[in-house]
């Protein structure tokens, strides 16, 4: 549901690890993009050096201020959230420490702690006497002068950030409620997160990762956004500041700064709404997005127009069962390093060159082998014209790399050892994609492919021979897809609750007020953000599995059946626990090739509202640039062969090249092998099509 | 695809380009987990979808490993005897496409009765005859009958009282499923539904694994695969024997001992261990430990051979691909009639704790080869217990828990508390899910402070477990390990704590645990127990060299 287009200009800025990238369009639709180093020490400012490059008038025009940022997983990565307590049900102080006993590595004989004791040890777990049983009855009271003393004792340790986790308050969060009071009536001024708003599900481990991050995120974010914010002010921006979370959607500030755990997804998911927009834009809703870095790859499914979602992803290697876009990153990108196996086997990855010292044909000092170095060998990559021309690689170091690493070593020459590069890259590429597919229970055969980043065009192509996909689309612009998500992301809250009962236990008049009572919550969320009811969509969602199984399946709930609640009476309308059940045993048939007719348990429900921006306004045609075009020898499939080169802008509206050819853009190559060819649109500014003739 | 022998040269076959094979060992790799993943997500046993205590491996049709899923190192190997047995007992000529295969006798190539291996065989998509692969699972049942609940009794004496044996069966002929074999099992198990349904996820995991490699067989020619798959069990094999050669020659000795069998309380049972390493061979000897006992802590070779090969892959390696060519330079000496190669009819129930102990003696004596890579003892137990009783419906219910202690000292650094060391990898029960599950409260989940030994880097912590029963009767099955023998610290570090444990009666008497026990508890009863903690890792030096910060294990208390 759309609501009036934005009259004004709107900004999209994600911070990466190396670029901070922009999308500017003005109300005509017409694009502007921008990329600027990042500045890890503090990265608000190149949040400010974009906004001053693209309105350096002042930002009064801008109607729409949107950004992703990977502050809240480099706080956690890199140590640097705040110091953070914990108060827990006395006797279960250690459930952080202790995890669930497992260790990442099997093989591993010496290996560190595998659970978040340093984000919070020992001395900041502190036990109150209070307990609920299984079924959410309260067997002990909570000891409310014991809340007050573990607040001051942990403030006393220069505390700014409490986390309150107690044993089975997904069921009631009564206790945990209670404790905020007494915790913000002792210090305040101190953040607080409560277990059963931030993860209300069960697993007392889990749930309680999820909570102490949460809480040490909200001092930094609040800084952060702040910092953000006043960046905005003074650049005179009207709009309020919007951000993206992990789930594909937009929050307000105030909102993200309730609940920073939701934000540690925020750029993924923001190419992968990229990718949506891109693929609505194609007329394509399912399709799959492979975004190629340097140090690696994301694959995202995109299913109905939207990102699939996940909800048992991980931050730093810990639980963190927030739903997050189901993006799935792999170590391979055009830094991945090529090396030989103790058993003489040709291998790529997991290590990176990186940016520093980065590929060998940067000359900077990289000396191994990398991915990209393949790609020059091979003639993929114009070495002249990388980057936009911003960075000369030199041929030379690539192939020197290559022959003393991989060559010499493997009796190859150095154009056969780049090949081989090359198609395990593609392999290890492909091997994602089929991941989050095939092996999921699905047939991506009919999907278009999007490939975005630097790297994605070059190996898009033999992704989809690979797994029979004969479709691919490039956005107009791969290098910025996180930030142009930001454009096309709608405005998003959800709210859940946690269940574990099975269905048949639960009256179908339990379950609707139960959905009755999220959507309100949700809409109250709305309503803070100055939506209108009226433009509001809902979606509602449950996790179920069957009694016995740990794993759970995600299913709609359809509004028909959860909207019986609204007058009290069912009306015929469908019983929501029967479609959750009937749903799960189906998604369970899909998911793992079996299912049966046994009774079902409910996890948790979810309501989700959002509201979508408005369609993007169709940008004036830009003329076709008429530059020449060029010619270069390269190697597939161990044959050589000579491509057609041409720019992109250049591709005339209609037009159809076939390859062997490589289409070139400022920040992208697209490899376009023999058997494919490529579709212009009427405009160099929608997305291209690649097809794969037979 | 036949033998892997004769070596074509790679510089002479096309197939076998380095980019193809390194591409199909990916794909071998990624169908394995692919079938993991879906015995893992769709089982209802707890033990499968808490404990991982599921493997998935693809073979040749010889029996050899071509690739096995990242799973519970226990298993690590488990489906070669299996994948054996069945084979001979229905040679890979005679199968056809829908064809299921199953057993689970520990005499026949099984581990412990509880789990059952599984196989289907793999034909290529041109209609060729003969199977060019096997697919195969095991997965640890629920319940498989015998004396007690979840098919684990402590007090076992025979086989015959631990569950129903399968020798190699054919379940299923060209996609006809013989129902009578079914029936009989259905009639033999105190959980059929689950029984049902984790043998489903069993059968869709190996018919997705024989799909995937059917089409990997498609796109490259059976004869090219054949190739790059007999490559790949060779390079294996070279890369494991390489790493062997570069450790020092020699025997290395180091035994310890299990607290007792479960049955004959006061005789504890030695594992003796000698490492031999001679050029690219090495050979473990178990001369010298323990005759076979009456209880059931007897490891049947597919047990010890886990063990075994987890040493050997922990010390040579991970990025040698993993399959049968590593385990070649592998040979084993377990005598006859003795606690690590019964005779039937011995009771083997309960062979982890063996098998715990035995990989720990195995590193003890590498540790003196190889003294960089290998840590202090690792706290060497699994405490196994298990609750059952009825739910107010009259059906059975069985909540098994694995409780770990901690990892040992190494040169690099202290111990981990509470976590799944060498051939384990379990989760623990979360306490919400344990306390939803059946009727008990959990009072306390605690590491056990100062349990490590100390140390310059002191030995991980074992912890502290507090039980109530709320509804009785429950029946209790305890397996407990390292009251008697402790983990030992290395380099001049310190042992660690031994394992306690009690159970605290709802009249207040006090009644310890000797290790191993099966009893009944009543509602009021509690049940306390705190596991050893790993050995500690060199001298301390004065008294403040332990590094609290860097060490889960935190301040020691009481």
């Amino acid at each position: 549901m759309a609501h009036a287009p934005d009259q004004g200009i709107e900004i999209g800025i994600d911070i990466g690890g190396t670029f901070t990238d922009a999308v500017c369009r003005a109300p005509d639709g017409t694009l502007r993009l921008l990329k600027v180093p990042s500045t890890p020490d503090d990265p608000a400012r190149a949040v400010a050096t974009a906004l001053a490059r693209l309105a350096p008038e002042g930002g009064a025009g801008i109607a729409r201020f949107l950004h992703g940022t990977t502050v809240a997983t480099n706080a956690i990565l890199e140590g640097r959230a705040a110091r953070t307590g914990l108060i827990t049900t006395a006797g279960f102080e250690d459930v952080l420490a202790i995890g669930r006993m497992t260790r990442a590595s099997n093989y591993d004989l010496v290996f560190g702690p595998q659970t978040p004791v340093a984000f919070v040890p020992a001395e900041r777990r502190l036990g109150v006497p209070e307990r609920l049983d299984a079924e959410g009855r309260v067997v002990l009271p909570l000891d409310e002068a014991a809340v007050a003393a573990a607040a001051r004792q942990l403030a006393a340790q220069g505390v700014e950030a409490v986390a309150i986790v107690f044993l089975f308050a997904f069921l009631d969060p009564v206790h945990e409620r209670r404790a905020r009071a007494v915790v913000r009536e002792a210090c305040p001024g101190m953040a607080v997160s409560l277990s059963s708003e931030v993860d209300p599900a069960i697993r007392e481990y889990e749930r309680s990762c999820a909570t102490v991050f949460d809480a040490g995120l909200k001092p930094v974010l609040d800084r952060y956004l702040g910092r953000i914010e006043h960046i905005l002010r003074d650049h005179g921006v009207p709009a309020p500041l919007q951000v993206m979370h992990s789930r594909g959607g937009l929050l307000g500030a105030a909102a993200a700064r309730a609940r920073p755990i939701r934000l540690t997804l925020s750029g993924p998911s923001a190419a992968a709404i990229g990718a949506a927009a891109v693929l609505r834009e194609a007329g394509c809703p399912d399709g799959v997005s492979i975004d190629v870095g340097g140090t690696s790859a994301d694959v995202a499914l995109i299913a109905g127009g939207a990102p699939v979602l996940r909800d048992d992803g991980s931050v730093a290697g810990f639980p963190v069962r927030v739903p997050t876009a189901d993006v799935l990153a792999i170590a391979a990108g055009g830094g991945s390093i090529a090396w030989i196996d103790t058993a003489g086997g040709l291998r790529v990855g997991p290590q990176s060159a990186g940016a520093a010292p980065g590929p060998a044909c940067y000359r900077r000092g990289g000396e191994q082998p990398t991915v990209l170095d393949a790609s020059v060998v091979l003639g993929l990559v114009d070495p002249a014209s990388f980057a936009g021309g911003t960075l000369a690689l030199d041929p030379a170091a690539a192939e020197a790399a290559i022959r003393r690493v991989v060559a010499e070593p493997l009796g190859l020459g150095v154009a056969e050892a780049a090949e081989a590069i090359h198609r395990i890259a593609n392999a290890a590429m492909a091997e994602a994609v089929r991941q989050v597919t095939v092996a999921r229970g699905s047939d991506p055969r009919g999907w278009p492919l999007v490939p975005a980043g630097g790297g994605g065009g070059l190996h898009a192509a033999a992704i989809a021979e690979e797994l029979g996909l004969r479709l691919i689309v490039v956005p107009a612009a791969p290098g910025v897809l996180a930030a142009s998500g930001l454009l096309a992301a709608p405005l998003e809250h959800d709210v859940s609750q946690g269940f574990f009962r099975a269905i048949g236990e639960l009256l179908p008049g339990m379950l609707r007020e139960a959905i009755a009572a999220l959507r309100a919550r949700c809409a109250e969320a709305m309503a803070r953000e100055g939506v209108p009811p009226e433009a509001v969509e809902t979606e509602i969602r449950a996790a179920a599995s069957f009694l016995g199984q740990g794993h759970t399946l995600d299913v709609p709930v359809p509004l028909d059946a959860a909207d019986g609640a609204a007058d009290g009476a069912a009306d015929g309308a469908e019983d929501p626990g029967e479609a959750i059940a009937a749903g799960f045993r189906e998604a369970h048939r899909r998911a793992y090739g079996h299912t049966r007719d046994a009774p079902v348990r409910l996890v948790s429900l979810r309501v989700i509202q959002r509201r979508h921006p408005a369609p993007a306004p169709v940008p004036p045609a830009a003329p076709a640039t008429r530059r020449p075009r060029g010619e270069r020898r390269i190697r597939l499939g161990g044959v050589e062969m000579a491509a057609v080169v041409v720019e992109r802008a250049s591709l005339a509206p209609g037009e159809a090249l076939h390859g062997p050819a490589i289409v070139e853009q400022a920040d992208t190559t697209l490899l376009v092998p023999p058997g494919w060819r490529v579709l212009a649109r009427d405009s160099h500014l929608s997305p291209l099509r690649m097809e794969r003739q037979e | 695809m036949s033998s892997p022998d004769p070596a074509p040269d790679p510089a002479l076959d096309p197939a076998l380009d380095p980019g193809t094979v390194e591409i199909v060992r990916r794909r071998l790799e990624a169908i394995a987990e692919e079938m993991q993943g879906i015995m893992l997500r769709s089982a209802v046993s707890p033990i499968v979808r808490e404990a991982n205590d599921a493997s998935a491996s693809l073979f040749l049709p010889d029996g050899t490993v071509l690739a096995q899923s990242v799973s519970l190192p226990l298993l690590l190997g488990c489906l070669v005897p299996a994948v054996a047995r069945l084979t001979a007992a229905f040679p890979v000529a005679t199968m056809r496409p829908g064809d299921v295969y199953l057993m689970n006798d520990p005499y026949d190539g099984g581990t412990h009765i509880p789990d059952v291996s599984l196989l289907v065989p793999v034909f290529a998509p041109d209609g060729e005859e003969r199977p060019i692969g096997l697919a195969a699972t095991i997965l640890h049942h629920q319940d498989m009958g015998g004396l007690t609940p979840g098919s684990v009794p402590t007090a076992a004496t025979e086989i015959f009282q631990e569950g129903l044996r399968l020798p190699p069966l054919r379940l299923a002929r060209g996609g006809e499923t013989d129902a009578q074999i079914l029936r009989i099992i259905a009639c033999n198990t105190r959980t059929p539904d689950a029984f049902a349904w984790d043998l489903d996820a069993q059968i869709a995991a190996c018919r997705t694994g024989a799909a995937r490699l059917a089409a990997l067989a498609g796109k490259l020619g059976t004869d090219r695969l054949g190739a790059v798959l007999a490559a790949l069990v060779r390079r294996a094999e070279q890369a494991t024997r390489a790493a062997i050669r570069a450790m020092p020659d020699g025997t290395w000795h180091y035994a310890d001992a299990l607290d007792n069998d479960g049955v004959d309380l006061d005789r504890p049972v030695r594992i003796a261990v000698a490492v031999t390493i001679a050029g690219d061979g090495m050979t473990i000897d178990f001369a010298g430990s323990a005759p076979q006992v009456r209880g059931p802590i007897n490891a049947v070779p597919a047990g010890v051979m886990a063990g075994a090969y987890f040493a050997l892959r922990a010390v040579t390696g991970a990025d040698i691909p993993n399959n049968g060519g590593c385990f070649r330079p592998l040979h084993l000496r377990l005598p006859e009639g003795s606690v690590v190669n019964p005779r039937p009819p011995a009771a083997v129930n309960a062979r982890t704790a063996t098998v715990k102990i035995l990989t720990n003696a195995i590193l003890g004596a590498l540790a003196q080869a190889v003294p960089d890579r290998v840590p202090a003892a690792n706290s060497g137990l699994s405490v196994i217990m298990a609750l059952s009783g009825r739910r107010p419906d009259g059906s059975t219910f069985v909540l098994t828990e694995a409780v770990q202690g901690g990892s040992g000292g190494s040169a690099s650094g202290p111990g981990v508390g509470a976590v799944s060391t060498d051939i384990g990898n379990t989760m623990n029960q979360p306490v919400e899910a344990m306390e939803t599950d059946a009727p008990v409260r959990v009072h306390r989940l605690a590491l056990r402070r100062g349990s490590g030994g100390a140390g310059r880097h002191p030995g991980g912590d074992g912890v502290v477990r507090e039980y109530e029963v709320l509804r009785g009767p429950l029946t209790l099955t305890f397996r407990g390990e390292r009251h008697d023998h402790r983990a030992r610290g290395a380099m001049g570090g310190g042992d660690g704590l031994p394992s306690e444990a009690w159970i605290l009666r709802a009249d207040g008497a006090r009644e310890p645990i000797r290790s191993k026990l099966t009893t009944v508890l009543h509602a009021g009863d509690r049940l306390l127990m705190a596991t050893a903690g790993a050995g500690g890792w060199g001298p301390v030096a004065g008294d403040t060299a332990a590094d609290p910060a860097a060490n889960p294990s935190e301040a020691p208390t009481a």
